[in-house]
């Protein structure tokens, strides 16, 4: 009987992957562990694994389709075996009966219950969709809500049936909801808005009364003598990261206090340092060390006297963390991503060089690992390469400090009575007024400011 | 058990013969000359006048029923008519004798005694008290349409077209009939002619006419009191009933003196030898005469006695000397009177059960006829002024028709009229005004000093429950409410089985036999529906009663006057009588299958009655105050688990002052958010120990709620912790099937159908009999089987094994075994 590979599912959000590649085709012998594809997530890419050894005897979706999680994609078995009884997406899945594979997964995580359920949970979506009772009134409101379709959750009820844990228990990382909000979205059933307009994102009654306006679209329609004007136009449609970065980015400055502290760094001592790295002996491996490899090194050591920078704000809490988790915003050809550097306060400026090419290089190729991709407590971001002077860095929520690096310009200093042209770098460090105030987030940039134009002391610490 | 009255061994086992006064039967002899004498030509003639009117009011709706039409008028009547033609004499003879003051009750077929008793009462009073009477009844909406309506002459004249037409609308259910249109035929009455509520039950008014004349000995009213029912009725074991407690000994050898001794009752057969098709005597009845039933009775015979009724004048003279009896306090007075009905049971009877010639016979001796040629005979009347009265009658039955079949004159009353006749939600501390009669100040009440010293919270500062005699109990609750009742109200009684002396079987009364009178709290016969029917007619007559029946199970005794009789009367009197009476029922355990039943259900689906169901000292107190001073009907449930508990709740304790429970809320006794409990009855303290249990062992907060109310019920507090909670377990000790809890849990998903998270779920006792107290834990819901059904049907719960079948598959098996 041929084996299914499904859709695997990364986190809870995701409901469709696209398929970058096939590295296997059809007829080919795969072995345990050979990669089959590799599928891209609104976040990174994804090599998946063959669970099984034999031949791919089928592939379902080609490479760019978009294709919903748990869905059949290709099927591995012997050679000339009967395959008829399959097709892609849920078609194929009564002929043998066995449940979808996430299911089974969240069932094993879900409570263990002694022995109620007589049947085990009904979760084949060929009989949801024909109608059968599939959770109780509580959580088919809560799952349609929080946009679950309560069709694809194990339920851990009596006889299976899907109750409000079930839906609690999926949803616990969700925005959290105002008790009018609930009230509202279990009443009207209209669906739950991205991000609230509350502290910390909570979601509240006005975001979901709002929500239907937001989403109407506007009446305003083109004429159809004014349709030639723009001339050719192209509709891209927003998903992936451009997407995400949209709703991050909107949110950020929609929910927070953002204001943007300029300075600038006497810049002679890091170029000097450069210049020295770049000509030291390559058996040192410290050529590669990058102008912002030592911004990122400083930013790591002085974080931790401020600690009031390096912090989430959660609305009615503020986490305050220990340790200096890095992000570094890279621009890739898909879009913005945030490689984070897990615990840099940790690494020798050698190390945080070498930590940095390793994660900005898997970013660059799409391949990074979603779990690099968050958990940062700070970011840096960097235009200082083309040009720009100074500018506001949109903060990385819930973090509330960002330092955007400028570039290098010459400016006249006051040397002894004579005016000297000195390089100077420009830092731009957009705070969250809500958890930081002015008077810290300068005295952070302004220590900062010092950290750089004493770089070449900073590493011997 | 009065200790004054000692039971001697040689006085009970000594040899002797019962010896039987004479019965005796038919005995008026005419006599012209004492007649005319006595009634006076006017006096006879107004005997004839009635009984014309009678015959016509009978023979104008018999013709409607059966043609459709009475003289030129067409009209549909729908309702029934149960028609008394032939039994004029024995109706108007009743009532020649009677005043405003002496009720009447009667029966399905009582149209002439309401007529006969209004038009008699109407000749009595004089003419400022009749304008009073009918200016402000229904703030005269039934005058209006008379004086409008009739060419009206004096003031009794205005008063006879006002009955005849209140009577008529009212048949024909219109909104200006005496009862709104709401009692119908067979129940409508006008009591303010003395005229009482007729009752479409057989024997019916027996039981509620026996109360009502206790009321008017307790409260020293003047009058007496008739029960009028058929001969049929005397198979009826109600009837037999009231025969007995309208007859106790303890009315003339305990009650105090100055009351005028025993109540002025009297139960009336009008013996038309049918109870429909069955023939009384001769068929389904072993008395020979019915009259011979009151030497059964008491060693008075009851004074008992076969009247003539065919002749009006043999009735009136017999009600002369009873009501001379009854006045006396020498009653109670069974009396026969017979007659004969010449229509059928009703319009649909073929009378396939009499011979042609049987009613043929009758025919000649119809009394009408009879009773006219008497009087032509002895020159009282002439032929002339007889067509003269009869033309008469006719134009006013006429007329009467006229205006009560139009709808634009005599609508029906709206829809909400009548659900605003359902209670009368009165709030009244007393019922009248005189000082109530009491034996000692209330401060030197051996229980109310006892209660002075107990412990008003059921735990002491380091949750230690109190020793139980130290204790204040859910019993000593309702104590309270009764004593400061009983020293507001002077026209409140409370009675039932082993009430006085033994203070209630589950001693609630305790003490309260030192505070009052013999007439306030007495000891009834073992006869539930005496008990609760004489209530009714003490509440109907203007006095509040307290009735007692010692189990829940004994309801099925009381069967009509519960559900028919207590419920019904507020709203099918159109709201003219109210109900101030509280049915306090006592629900069982440990002693088996027929001491053991929590019968809620039954009464909370019958429209008209409050049903409450405290279950803590505070509640009990609150609730029997509210109960008491209401004017509604009500049901009042006790659980035998419960008379000895603590207060557990309120912190501060039962109070000692007087406060109420708000009705139809319902309490949470403990807050919680993953899952709502809600119980009727002791089941709470089974519901509490649940909880303990889900938080202990689960980590679950589990809401606990006390119903309290079953009628009237706001939802509203429960639908609220549904809405939280996604989850509810309904539980009581009552049997599954058909327990009111399924009604909640109807509302309930109705209500909150998109909250909810799992169907609400309800555990009862078994549908079996209550076995033995050693074997009740199979029976009535643990806290265990409340979990267990938490797990299987709601909520499974983690590692955990049910300890009992709480699944689909088993309610399905058990319904499908009907057990």
């Amino acid at each position: 009987m041929a084996e299914k590979v499904l859709m695997p599912k990364q986190g809870n959000s995701v409901e469709s992957c696209i398929i970058v590649s096939w590295l296997k085709k059809e007829g080919d012998a795969v072995a345990v562990g050979d990669i089959l594809c590799e599928v891209e997530t609104d976040k990174a890419t994804i090599e998946v694994e063959s669970g099984f050894e034999g031949t791919l005897l089928k592939i379902f979706y080609e490479e760019d389709a978009d294709v919903p999680v748990h869905e059949l994609i290709a099927l591995i078995g012997q050679p000339g075996e009967d395959i008829s009884g399959y097709a892609a997406g849920g078609e194929g899945h009564t002929s043998d009966g066995s449940a979808p594979a996430a299911p089974e997964e969240r069932i094993a995580s879900a409570p263990v219950v002694s022995q109620p359920a007589v049947q085990t949970p009904a979760a084949q979506p060929s009989e949801a969709v024909e109608g059968k009772r599939a959770g109780s009134p509580r959580a088919m409101n809560l799952a349609a809500a929080k946009g679950i379709d309560i069709r694809t959750v194990a339920g851990t009820g009596p006889d299976g049936r899907v109750i409000e844990r079930d839906i609690l228990t999926l949803t616990k990382d969700y925005p959290s909801l105002s008790p009018a909000a609930i009230e509202e979205l279990l009443k009207s059933g209209k669906p739950l808005p991205v991000k609230g307009s509350g502290i910390g994102g909570r979601v509240l009654l006005t975001d979901v009364q709002n929500r239907d306006a937001a989403l109407r679209p506007s009446a305003a329609t083109v004429p159809g003598a004014m349709a030639a004007f723009p001339g050719p136009v192209e509709d891209i449609k927003v998903r992936g990261i451009r997407k995400i970065t949209a709703e991050r980015m909107f949110d950020s400055l929609a929910t927070t206090a953002q204001l943007t502290l300029n300075s600038s760094a006497d810049a002679t001592a890091i170029l000097s340092l450069r210049k020295k790295f770049k000509n030291s002996d390559e058996s040192l491996g410290l050529q590669k060390i990058t102008i912002n490899d030592m911004i990122l090194f400083a930013v790591a050591k002085t974080l931790p006297k401020y600690p009031e920078l390096n912090e989430h704000f959660l609305g009615d809490t503020i986490r305050r963390f220990e340790k200096v988790h890095l992000g570094c915003a890279v621009n890739t050809e898909k879009g913005l991503l945030v490689p984070v550097i897990k615990d840099a306060g940790a690494y020798s400026l050698k190390g945080i060089s070498e930590k940095g090419k390793e994660l900005f290089g898997a970013a660059h190729d799409g391949k990074s690992n979603p779990d690099d991709l968050q958990g940062g407590t700070f970011t840096v971001t960097n235009l200082g390469s083309m040009g720009i002077e100074s500018f506001t860095p949109v903060l990385n929520k819930p973090e509330v400090g960002i330092l955007g690096v400028c570039s290098v310009n010459l400016k006249p200093v006051d040397r002894d009575g004579e005016v000297k042209f000195v390089p100077y770098m420009g830092l731009s460090l957009t705070i969250d007024h809500q958890a930081v105030d002015g008077a810290p987030g300068a005295a952070f940039l302004q220590e900062l400011v010092k950290a750089i134009e004493n770089i070449d002391l900073l590493t011997a610490v | 058990m009065p200790r004054s009255q000692v039971v001697d061994p040689i006085e009970v086992r000594k040899s002797d013969v019962i010896k039987i006064k004479d019965i005796p039967v038919n005995q008026y002899k005419p006599d012209i000359k004492k007649e005319l004498k006595k009634y006076g030509k006017e006096g006879l003639k107004n005997i004839y006048y009635d009984m014309l009117m009678v015959r016509e009011f009978e023979m104008m709706l018999n013709s409607i029923k059966t043609e459709g039409s009475y003289n030129g008028l067409t009209y549909n009547h729908k309702g029934p008519a149960h028609l008394s033609a032939g039994q004029e004499s024995a109706s108007v003879g009743q009532s020649y004798h009677l005043t405003a003051d002496d009720f009447i009750f009667g029966s399905h077929r009582s149209h002439g005694e309401i007529l006969s008793k209004s038009f008699s009462a109407v000749r009595q009073m004089d003419d400022k008290d009749l304008t009073g009477i009918m200016e402000n009844f229904f703030g005269g909406d039934c005058l209006r349409v008379v004086e409008k309506g009739y060419k009206n002459g004096d003031t009794k004249d205005l008063a006879e077209n006002f009955v005849l037409y209140g009577a008529l609308a009212e048949i024909f259910a219109r909104a200006t009939g005496f009862n709104k249109g709401l009692g119908g035929s067979m129940h409508t009455f006008f009591s303010p002619f003395g005229s009482m509520p007729n009752n479409a039950i057989v024997g019916g008014s027996a039981d509620i006419s026996m109360g009502a004349a206790l009321y008017k000995r307790v409260n020293r009213k003047p009058g007496i009191v008739i029960g009028n029912i058929g001969d049929a009725s005397l198979g009826c074991g109600p009837v037999w009933e009231a025969l007995s407690m309208g007859s106790m000994d303890q009315y003339s050898t305990l009650w105090d003196k100055s009351l005028g001794g025993n109540p002025p009752w009297m139960l009336n057969i009008f013996n038309n030898f049918y109870g429909m098709g069955g023939q009384t005597s001769g068929e389904t009845m072993g008395y020979g005469l019915a009259a011979r039933v009151g030497a059964g009775v008491n060693p008075d015979n009851m004074h008992t006695e076969r009247v003539d009724g065919f002749n009006p004048l043999a009735v009136a003279d017999a009600m002369e000397r009873k009501k001379k009896l009854l006045l006396e306090g020498k009653g109670p007075v069974f009396m026969e009177t017979i007659t004969y009905r010449l229509s059928g049971h009703s319009p649909s009877d073929a009378s396939s059960y009499r011979s042609k010639e049987e009613i043929d016979s009758f025919r000649e001796n119809d009394s009408l006829e009879g009773y006219g040629r008497y009087l032509l005979e002895n020159g009282v009347i002439s032929e002339s002024e007889q067509a003269e009265l009869k033309s008469r009658v006719v134009d006013k039955i006429t007329n009467t028709m006229s205006l009560a079949i139009n709808d634009e004159v005599s609508p029906h009353v709206s829809a909400s009229f009548i659900e605003s006749v359902m209670f009368s939600n009165g709030n009244e501390p007393k019922l009248d005004d005189r000082e109530p009669e009491v034996l000692t100040p209330k401060e030197e009440n051996p229980q109310v000093k006892s209660n002075k010293r107990k412990n008003r919270f059921a735990f002491d500062e380091n949750g230690k429950p109190y020793p139980a005699a130290r204790t204040f109990t859910l019993r000593d609750g309702l104590f309270e409410a009764m004593i400061h009742r009983f020293y507001e109200d002077p026209t409140m009684i409370a009675y039932g089985e082993e009430n006085r002396d033994w203070g209630g079987a589950f001693a609630v009364y305790r003490g309260l036999t030192e505070a009052l009178p013999y007439h306030r709290l007495f000891n009834s016969p073992i006869s539930e529906a005496a008990i609760v029917g004489s209530a009714v007619g003490y509440a109907m007559s203007g006095g509040r009663a307290v009735a007692e029946l010692m189990y829940c199970d004994f309801m099925g005794r009381a069967g009509d006057e519960i559900f028919n009789q207590m419920p019904k009367w507020q709203s099918m009197s159109g709201g003219v009588l109210k109900m101030p009476l509280v049915l306090r029922v006592s629900v069982g355990n440990k002693y088996g299958a027929q001491h053991s039943q929590d019968w809620t259900a039954l009464t909370a689906h019958i429209p008209g009655l409050k049903v409450m169901f405290p279950t803590t000292p505070y509640d009990a107190k609150g609730m029997l105050n509210l109960a008491l001073r209401g004017t509604d009907p009500v049901i009042f449930f006790e659980s035998q688990k419960l008379y000895g508990i603590g207060e557990q709740f309120e912190k501060e304790g039962v109070p000692e002052g007087y406060y109420e429970i708000p009705e139809g809320e319902p309490a949470i006794r403990r807050e919680g958010k993953d899952i709502t409990f809600l119980t009727i009855g002791s089941t709470l303290y089974t519901a509490m120990e649940a909880a303990e249990k889900l938080k202990a062992d689960h980590g679950l907060e589990a809401e606990v709620i006390d119903m309290r109310f079953m009628n009237p019920l706001n939802y509203e507090k429960i639908i609220e912790s549904v809405k939280k909670t996604g989850k509810i377990l309904l539980a009581s000790d009552a049997s599954e099937r058909g327990s009111f809890l399924h009604t909640a849990a109807s509302h309930i998903s109705r209500q909150a159908f998109d909250y909810l998270d799992a169907p609400p779920v309800v555990v009862g006792a078994m549908n079996w009999i209550t076995p033995p107290a050693e074997m009740e834990d199979y029976f009535f819901p643990s806290a265990d089987w409340l979990i267990d059904a938490v797990h299987e049907q709601i909520l499974p719960l983690p590692g955990y094994a049910a300890k009992s079948n709480q699944t689909n598959g088993e309610v399905l098996r058990r319904n499908k075994e009907g057990v």
